[in-house]
């Protein structure tokens, strides 16, 4: 019957065919009747959304019903534009009944705040409260969720490319910064004094450092930096407290004084240099115990033991990698290269370089992307377009969300609270966005436990 | 005719030992039957046989004119024959008397062919009367000898003395034209007769030596054996006659027979020696026995009274001339008179012979001269078809009869080749053919509606459509339907000024008959426009040509086959405040260091677009290089007339504090040669500068410097100034803070220097041409001609073998050193002047810039294989500078392991590609 419709209709079918679409969710509350319905073709999510809020809205008989804001996963992707268009773009045909999932959209995160710095801010870390960053002007600032600068700590000889905390447990913290200097220094925080102590200034490298990520048992740390070295620290605190003696905290002191100070501050030596990558490590990121993923300019990124100390896997991708994030939650990897593309890797597949899929909206490079840590879908981007934006896997065309705000390139996002999305750039600034989605019954507590 | 005997008897005598000679008895006839096998014998016997017949015959022969009565009687119509007869009869004494004065050895064979020469002639004059004269035979045996012999000598006498015959015998003048024809059948007989004369003189003068008495019985046993010859188809006949009459006798028909086998036997053994011809042969010795005078025209001896000499050398005197009285009493006396002859050699008279005469004869009758010859004898048809057993020669085969034969096998393929080709018809072929000609054939009159019309001149003619057929409108009569009515009409009417409208184009009419149909008017003008239709519309299918414009463009390889290549802009690099003139990636691939007209030299980050140091030059940087060797942080700027070795201080900072302090120590004792000086003194900096801008080493030019390039292993460099004719190109060492100044002579106004990237090898371009000199030799080892005015700038592939090569007049010259002087490929890709080109040290790219605001990347390909010419595809056309007075693109650089680009230009910006 449907055929004959089509058949008759077929002039005017933009605008009037009809498909046939079935309903159903993963969330019981709020599970509609197993029926097919028969929707105009030119209907989009908005249509499709008060379609469902109406059923729901009947079926709870309540009068103060809320409407909730859905998203409609059609052949396991999300619908963006109206049924037919995407489906033509999928190559479904419109005849059969579709199945049409539907989710409790990803709330929209709206901007918090708005951190300005004396220069371009090239790294970014968050816990509890705390926002760590690193900036062009040499030096690391630690501030509150509440834009609130904390502590100013001048101390590298270049721009500090990468920040990590090790710990924070609210009134002892520590963290350590890497720098174009060829240091990473690895500086103890005490909250309630506020003062703040370079432990340890850990040399090694032979040219600028870029990134570097802490261990799972926060014991070692590990960077990596244009000398296409992976050097794994220890990142233990207290081994050599007692040989440097600074006690800083100071800000009156000038940076170049505190430099020397630092210097002659307890110096330490890699545990392990790892030696693989042929041009500069652009990121790394602990995934495991004892795996460390890196990401390179020689288009490789490179999966590495960190106890025995040797390459586990490679992939080869054909740009230059900018940055890479893994998420314990999908197992993959998404990738930030010298393009416009975010790219997905299954770093479990072993033979050579499968992209599962391809994320392009940006306009320029992406230079950082984060998953966010309770949802497995989701994971943001930030772009020399000035733009961060938050992306569902399942809609590789079109981001969920463009995160406006930065005025010029963004260097670095981070997303390691659900709640917050930051993004440092090169306005000086970093901006915090809320999201407010929350998170799921089982997924929620491990990554708040992190 | 005694020794003449003797001398035959004493020849026969070899054969015939024990018989004499000479003409004995008649009885001896008997003895013929008698005899057997012997065939001396037998010659013998014939011998005998033939004087008893040479007797009878002239006893016979007077009576002849009896005979020839009767013979006569039986064929009256024939002349010749009656004639002969006439002669015979007054011939007959003289031969009677001749029998006996003559020699006997030509008698002698001649006896025995009597009869059959009797056969033969009777064949050649009457063959119709054979049989009667065969029946006469017997008992007219030897007449008809006679007979013969007459006709012989009678032609003779003719010959030799004309009137003697035309007068003597008045029926001879009767007889007929035939003798004279004769005649001269006979004249090429006569020598041979002569000889033979000769011989028989030879006989009777006894001029005998063994030798030639040997000679001369060999002759007669020839003539005998071709006498036996005779008697054998003689006998033939005889025998037949014999048979038919029952006279013979069993004997002489046992002799007749075994003389048969004799003679053929003889003559097989003949045959082929040609044994006969041989012994003529021989005869010329005899020839002039006596007269020595040798083979001359006895007529030089007319005048004289002799006719030569003898052996002895004694004159031969002319014997006495006969007067007419003489001759003719001889004539009448001397029965041989007939067959004189005078001899010229002796002036003798000869009698001649019977075989002469016989000679005579069968050449007179269109016979065989040699009487003997059987030319009825026998066919043997050797070369049959039938296979023998022995070869008939004894020569082996040629080589040709078992090799198949070439002129016969091109005949065969020319004939197969116009076969195939259907030139040459098969037989078959042509008798179908011709079974189809006769056939009854059709011929299309007009040609088929659907098949294509062949015309001359249009090829694909598409046929000019048909006229519709006539319908019922046209009828002279139509139906009633087809008439107009009035509102037809009015509407035709109405259509006047559109006749094309109209249903149809005339008003149906309606005619009582055929007849009252008036003549169309308008068939002329249709006809007309029919015509005209056919024949200037020609309406050919016209076949085009379709070519694509791709299809003309060379083959290259799809551009997205050689990825990666930049495509899209991906930085910009913004902070200089006016022209950014050069440009030059850090060689780790981090930083990279541009030269301003804003007089400083900034030191960017690639990744981020961070400016990390600006460094203030003093001056227009033209130049800037960084220092390849990665264990040392500097680089080289060339800022108006100072070339600066600066500390960029990016990096390993080891390296920057190792550099540092090397700089810090120079070499002491450094005396750099006066000429040297004047162009360029090497100092220190200030403090100051040292700490803030990083500057090292000042090195002040006597010129503004263009250009400053580094070698491959990062310790020399050299400095362009432009004006600084021959001392426009510095080498400079750093190590040890040195100079030199490489050419004595200016080449031309140098644009810029290069290093080669692995040999000791420098380029040097001036403003045409560029020319590479061997550092170590010192020598020049090509020179490139680039055929364009002015060039900008260059660049060496990093494998040292490609040269490119940027033009003000807008091309780009690739070049491959080993392959010519000349480029190997011009591109003309630019619509202004090139800046600048460059190659990247790891893929196959080369990016060239130009005034016209674009930057082109291309594919530069260099194959290991030397047979393989670089393949060089441009791929790619970046355009995102801006255009600033008339200025474009400065300069481009590639990133060392990025298949990335930079370009800077005018609009102050630096810009990144990838």
């Amino acid at each position: 019957m449907a055929e004959d419709e089509n058949a008759v209709v077929e002039p005017s079918e933009e605008v009037m065919s009809e498909v046939q679409l079935k309903f159903f969710t993963k969330q019981e509350k709020y599970a509609v009747p197993d029926t097919v319905f028969a929707v105009q073709g030119n209907l989009g999510v908005s249509g499709l959304n008060s379609l469902i809020n109406e059923i729901l809205k009947e079926a709870s008989n309540v009068d103060e019903y809320k409407p909730v804001q859905f998203d409609f996963l059609v052949a396991g992707e999300l619908l963006r534009t109206t049924i037919t268009s995407f489906l033509e773009s999928k190559g479904v045909s419109c005849e059969n009944v579709i199945d049409v999932e539907y989710l409790e959209s990803t709330p929209t995160p709206s901007p918090l705040d708005c951190i300005l710095h004396d220069d371009w801010v090239s790294a970014i870390d968050f816990y509890n409260d705390w926002i760590l960053t690193g900036s062009y002007d040499h030096s690391v600032h630690i501030w509150t969720r509440r834009g609130e600068h904390k502590l100013n700590i001048p101390g590298h000889g270049g721009p500090v490319k990468g920040v990590a905390w090790l710990y924070n447990d609210g009134s002892d913290a520590a963290f350590i910064s890497v720098s174009t200097d060829q240091t990473a220094m690895l500086w103890e925080w005490k909250i309630e004094s506020n003062s703040i102590e370079c432990i340890h200034v850990c040399r090694g490298h032979e040219r600028g450092l870029e990134a570097v990520t802490v261990s799972e048992n926060k014991q070692q740390f590990a960077t990596g930096g244009w000398d296409t070295l992976l050097k794994i620290w220890s990142a233990d605190v207290n081994k050599e407290r007692g040989g440097g003696d600074e006690t800083g905290g100071d800000e009156g002191t000038t940076s170049k004084k505190r430099k020397k100070e630092y210097s002659s501050a307890s110096s330490r030596t890699p545990l392990i240099t790892l030696k693989g990558h042929k041009e500069a490590i652009s990121a790394v990121q602990w995934i495991a115990t004892d795996e460390i993923l890196t990401s390179s300019w020689d288009h490789t990124l490179k999966l590495w033991d960190a106890e025995l100390g040797g390459m586990k896997s490679e992939i080869v991708g054909n740009k230059s990698f900018f940055d890479v994030h893994y998420s314990p939650l999908s197992k993959l990897v998404i990738t930030a290269s010298a393009d416009k593309q975010i790219r997905l890797y299954d770093p479990r597949i072993k033979d050579g370089a499968i992209v599962k899929s391809t994320f392009s909206s940006h306009k320029e490079w992406v230079q950082s992307v984060r998953w966010s840590p309770i949802d497995s879908q989701l994971f943001t981007s930030g772009s020399f377009d000035n733009s961060v934006k938050l992306w569902d896997l399942r809609s590789p065309k079109v981001p969920l969300f463009d995160m406006l705000g930065h005025e010029d390139k963004v260097m670095c996002v981070n997303w390691s609270d659900y709640r917050y999305i930051l993004s440092g750039g090169q306005d000086n600034s970093v901006r915090i966005f809320k999201t407010k989605h929350q998170p799921k019954s089982g997924d929620g507590k491990k990554s708040t436990s992190q | 005719m005694g020794p003449v005997s003797n001398v035959a008897s004493g020849s026969k005598r070899k054969l015939i030992p024990t018989k004499p000679s000479g003409k004995d008895s008649k009885g001896s006839e008997s003895n013929k039957d008698i005899k057997v096998d012997n065939n001396e014998e037998e010659l013998q016997e014939e011998l005998l046989a033939n004087i008893i017949n040479d007797s009878d015959t002239s006893d016979e022969e007077f009576n002849g004119s009896e005979y020839l009565d009767d013979s006569d009687e039986e064929d009256d119509d024939n002349d010749v024959d009656s004639n002969n007869v006439e002669d015979e009869s007054e011939e007959d004494a003289d031969n009677d008397n001749k029998s006996k004065s003559t020699s006997a050895s030509p008698k002698t064979g001649k006896s025995q062919q009597k009869p059959s020469k009797s056969s033969v002639l009777r064949k050649s004059i009457g063959s119709e009367d054979i049989s009667d004269i065969d029946t006469e035979e017997e008992d007219e045996f030897d007449e008809e000898e006679e007979d013969e012999e007459e006709e012989h000598s009678e032609d003779d006498s003719g010959l030799e003395n004309d009137e003697e015959s035309k007068s003597e015998n008045d029926e001879e003048n009767k007889s007929d034209s035939k003798e004279s024809s004769k005649k001269e059948k006979t004249s090429k007989t006569e020598k041979q007769i002569e000889k033979n004369a000769k011989k028989l003189d030879n006989i009777k003068l006894d001029s005998l030596s063994k030798s030639k008495q040997k000679k001369l019985s060999k002759q007669k046993e020839n003539k005998k054996e071709q006498t036996d010859e005779e008697d054998k188809t003689s006998t033939a006949k005889k025998s037949d006659t014999e048979n038919e009459k029952g006279h013979g006798d069993n004997k002489s028909e046992k002799k007749v027979s075994k003389k048969e086998s004799k003679g053929k036997k003889k003559y097989e053994t003949i045959f082929p020696g040609n044994g006969e011809y041989q012994n003529e042969t021989d005869t010329s010795d005899e020839e002039d026995i006596r007269n020595t005078v040798g083979n001359i025209p006895m007529n030089w001896y007319d005048d004289l009274p002799h006719l030569g000499y003898d052996w002895s050398g004694k004159k031969i005197l002319k014997p006495e001339q006969s007067d007419q009285l003489d001759d003719f009493l001889s004539k009448m006396e001397n029965p041989d008179f007939w067959r004189s002859v005078k001899d010229p050699q002796t002036g003798q008279n000869v009698r001649l012979s019977d075989a002469d005469i016989k000679l005579i004869k069968n050449i007179r009758n269109n016979k065989y001269p040699d009487a003997e010859y059987n030319e009825y004898a026998p066919w043997v048809d050797w070369f049959s078809s039938e296979v023998m057993k022995m070869p008939l020669n004894r020569a082996p085969d040629h080589k040709r009869s078992f090799i198949p034969s070439k002129s016969e096998a091109a005949l065969v393929s020319k004939f197969v080749y116009s076969l195939k080709m259907g030139r040459m018809k098969s037989t078959s072929w042509m008798r179908r053919h011709r079974k189809d000609l006769s056939k009854k054939r059709f011929f299309m009159l007009w040609p088929s509606d659907t098949d294509a019309e062949e015309m001359r001149r249009v090829h694909n003619h598409i046929p000019a459509p048909k006229r519709f057929l006539p319908g019922h409108a046209e009828s002279y009569n139509p139906p009633g339907e087809y008439l107009f009515n009035e509102r037809e009409i009015k509407e035709w009417e109405e259509l006047k000024g559109q006749v094309w409208n109209r249903k149809l184009h005339f008003i149906p009419q309606k005619y009582n008959s055929l007849r009252e149909v008036p003549a169309y008017k308008n068939y002329m003008k249709e006809r007309f426009t029919r015509c005209l239709d056919l024949y200037m519309c020609p309406r050919a299918r016209v076949m085009k040509v379709k070519i694509e414009a791709e299809d003309l463009l060379p083959k290259l390889p799809d551009p997205r086959d050689l990825q990666p290549f930049p495509t899209t802009l991906a930085l910009e690099y913004l902070g200089h405040t006016n022209f950014v003139r050069c440009i030059c990636v850090e060689p780790q691939g981090q930083f990279l260091a541009s030269g301003s007209d804003d007089l400083t030299v900034k030191v960017w980050e690639i990744a981020t677009g961070r400016c990390v140091r600006t460094i203030p030059a003093g001056g227009v940087v033209r130049s800037i290089a960084w220092c390849p060797n990665t264990a040392l942080s500097l680089m080289a700027v060339a800022a108006d007339r100072k070339l600066l070795i600066v500390n960029p201080r990016v990096g390993d900072i080891l390296i920057q504090t190792k550099t540092d302090d090397l700089m810090s120590e120079p070499p002491e004792g450094v005396v750099l040669p006066d000429k040297v000086k004047a162009v360029v003194n090497w100092e220190v900096p200030e403090v100051e500068l040292w700490d803030a801008d990083g500057l090292r080493i000042v090195l002040n030019h006597f010129k503004e410097l263009r250009q400053v390039t580094w070698h491959g292993r990062g310790d020399y460099f050299a400095s362009v100034m432009p004006e600084g004719a021959n001392r426009s190109v510095l080498i400079h060492q750093l190590s040890t803070r040195k100079s030199q100044i490489p050419f004595g002579k200016a080449k031309g106004l140098i644009q810029c220097v290069l290093f080669h990237p692995v040999r000791p090898l420098f380029f040097v371009a001036t403003q045409m041409n560029i020319r590479i000199y061997d550092l170590v030799k010192q020598e020049i080892v090509k020179k490139l001609f680039t055929h364009s005015k002015w060039i900008s700038s260059m660049s060496v592939h990093p494998g040292g073998d490609n040269l490119l090569v940027g033009t003000f007049d807008r091309k780009v010259l690739w070049f491959d050193l080993d392959l010519s002087v000349n480029p190997y490929k011009v591109l003309k890709l630019h619509g202004s002047a090139v800046r600048s080109v460059a190659y990247h040290k790891r893929y196959p790219l080369f990016a060239t810039c130009s005034d016209d605001l674009s930057v082109i990347i291309s594919h530069g390909m260099i194959y290991s294989d030397l047979l393989q010419n670089p393949l060089v595809v441009p791929l790619k056309l970046l355009r995102h500078h801006r255009m600033k007075k008339d200025y474009g693109v400065f300069d481009v650089a590639f990133h060392p392991s990025q298949p990335w680009v930079f370009s800077c230009g005018a609009d102050n910006r630096i810009l990144l590609y990838t």
